[in-house]
């Protein structure tokens, strides 16, 4: 089954049950100097404990879909929601308020650099919620031991080695219990020994209702029985096909 | 296009420029009196901007501020003496130094110290992807960039502003006193200078460092964030700040001595 502009694709085929966390109705994007390849008429539905698996085509690794689903691109068709609110219609406050419930592992470029290491970890939450820094120091300490850390980094981010980088995305993606955790190819420059615990934590946070998008180039990781994806699509040109889903 | 709309072209774009910079401001002072913006990441960030742009501007404001003492304060002192005139002592340095020449150095210092540092570090937070980095953590970059460092830039040339009234009544006073022993007591001198302060003059020498500080600091991330794709677009957004900050504050100046004295 693939999407088109006369298949529904994924967006019928989730749970009508439970509300969707993130909804692509017919998004295309205009080509740009920012990305590999735009979107052309991508529609699915993520819902609560879902996990889209999106696997790229080589050396088109940088595609709008995280700038999409976290309302900061605008499609040139199509509407994107999180939570049953299109992006476009939120005030600016509000939407910033909502990116709060995400969390995300960047492509490229993920780093404040007149931070610290554990100060860019724990910037979101400081800034979105009430929580002490003891609170938020104490979950981001535990969760990057989770993912192969001594505790949290303090280093400059010009300081710190890079896989002590990529796995500190980890720490900051899954931080405060997001709703939605956007992975860009998070396994790059870690694999294997990243996967156990990665895929571990996609399932607790599943498990606690959080939907999870997945881009990847890897092969391991595709063909990963652990993951178990809800849904499998490849990226052909601009289109999003489905090669698997949850039945 | 012929000379007249040249004219009127540039006429108009100087004016959305203005409209486009006092929105900026307007916005950051509506923003900033708020203090649910005020969340610790935009504390620690306020707090990192006045330690960068006044705490560690205060030596070499101290040093100028000493120069410029001993240039206009002593020369004054020792001539008025000569004149007969030293009881306009008071006078003459609230007329130069407190309305006009103080608030403009220091507005003019911050810009070349400061201000050119903010566009060039917000242009490369945009060539690196860290604004929007921050923009998809929810951290809107007008609350977390511009605010803070638009309003420690204003609040950091007002407290240097005062530091250099000081710092140049004091530097001239000891370097007069070395020139000519008969100068009045200190105690004199300052009253003299008091005596000439009149309200409007406090509020001239607010408006002058305030208005231009907030402007400065609107006009120098302006440019900084629009820069779009390239490293080497930061140079030219850099300059454009330097002149356009410059002509904001002899503007500005210019237009508050009209309105206060005038």
């Amino acid at each position: 089954m693939s999407i088109s502009t006369t298949d529904p694709g994924l967006a019928g085929k989730s749970s009508t049950h439970s509300p969707a966390v993130l909804d692509f109705r017919g998004v295309s994007t205009e080509p740009s100097a920012f990305f590999d390849t735009p979107l052309w008429d991508v529609s699915f539905r993520l819902s609560q404990g879902q996990l889209l698996l999106v696997r790229m085509e080589r050396g088109r690794f940088r595609l709008p879909l995280a700038d999409l689903a976290a309302g900061i691109l605008e499609p040139a068709d199509g509407a994107v929601e999180f939570m049953g609110r299109n992006w476009q219609e939120m005030a600016a406050d509000y939407a910033s308020a909502q990116r709060a419930k995400m969390g995300r592992v960047f492509g490229s470029q993920g780093w404040i650099n007149f931070l610290g290491v554990g100060q860019n970890i724990t910037l979101a939450q400081r800034h979105h919620t009430t929580r002490t820094d003891t609170d938020i120091e104490a979950e981001a300490t535990e969760l990057a031991r989770i993912f192969g850390l001594p505790g949290l980094p303090h280093r400059p981010v010009s300081g710190a080695r890079l896989e002590d980088l990529n796995r500190s995305a980890f720490v900051r993606a899954f931080l405060g219990q997001p709703a939605l955790i956007i992975l860009e190819r998070p396994t790059r420059d870690l694999m294997p020994a990243i996967l156990p615990p990665l895929v571990n934590a996609v399932r607790i946070a599943r498990d606690r209702g959080c939907a999870i998008l997945w881009t990847t180039s890897e092969d391991l990781v595709w063909r990963d029985p652990g993951i178990d994806a809800t849904f499998k699509c490849t990226m052909f040109g601009a289109r999003m096909n489905v090669v698997a889903e949850e039945k | 296009m012929n000379t007249f709309a040249q004219v009127g072209n540039f006429a108009l774009n100087g004016w959305r420029e203005i409209c486009y910079l006092s929105g900026i401001t307007a916005q950051v002072l509506f923003v900033g009196v708020k203090p649910r913006y005020w969340t610790r990441p935009v504390r620690a960030e306020f707090y990192r901007q006045i330690l960068s742009i006044g705490i560690d501007s205060i030596g070499f404001v101290f040093y100028v501020a000493s120069a410029v003492g001993i240039v206009v304060v002593a020369q004054a002192l020792v001539w008025l003496q000569v004149v007969g005139q030293s009881k306009s002592l008071g006078a003459l340095f609230v007329t130069v130094l407190i309305r006009e020449a103080v608030p403009i150095l220091t507005n003019f210092l911050i810009i070349g110290r400061s201000g050119t540092a903010l566009t060039s570090e917000l242009g490369n937070m945009r060539i690196s992807g860290e604004v929007r980095v921050l923009d998809a953590q929810g951290l809107d970059p007008f609350i977390y960039l511009v605010m803070p460092r638009v309003l420690s830039l204003t609040v950091s040339v007002f407290c240097l502003a005062v530091l250099f009234v000081a710092v140049s009544f004091s530097s001239g006073y000891l370097c007069s006193l070395l020139l000519s022993p008969a100068i009045a007591d200190p105690g004199t001198f300052i009253y003299s200078i008091f005596s000439s302060l009149n309200p409007v003059d406090i509020i001239n020498f607010l408006a002058k460092s305030i208005i231009p500080a907030l402007f400065t600091g609107a006009i120098c991330c302006a440019e900084g964030l629009r820069v779009e794709a390239s490293i080497t677009e930061v140079p030219p957004a850099t300059k454009r700040a330097l002149s356009r900050s410059v002509r904001a504050l002899f503007g500005i100046s210019a237009l508050v001595t009209l309105l206060t004295y005038v």
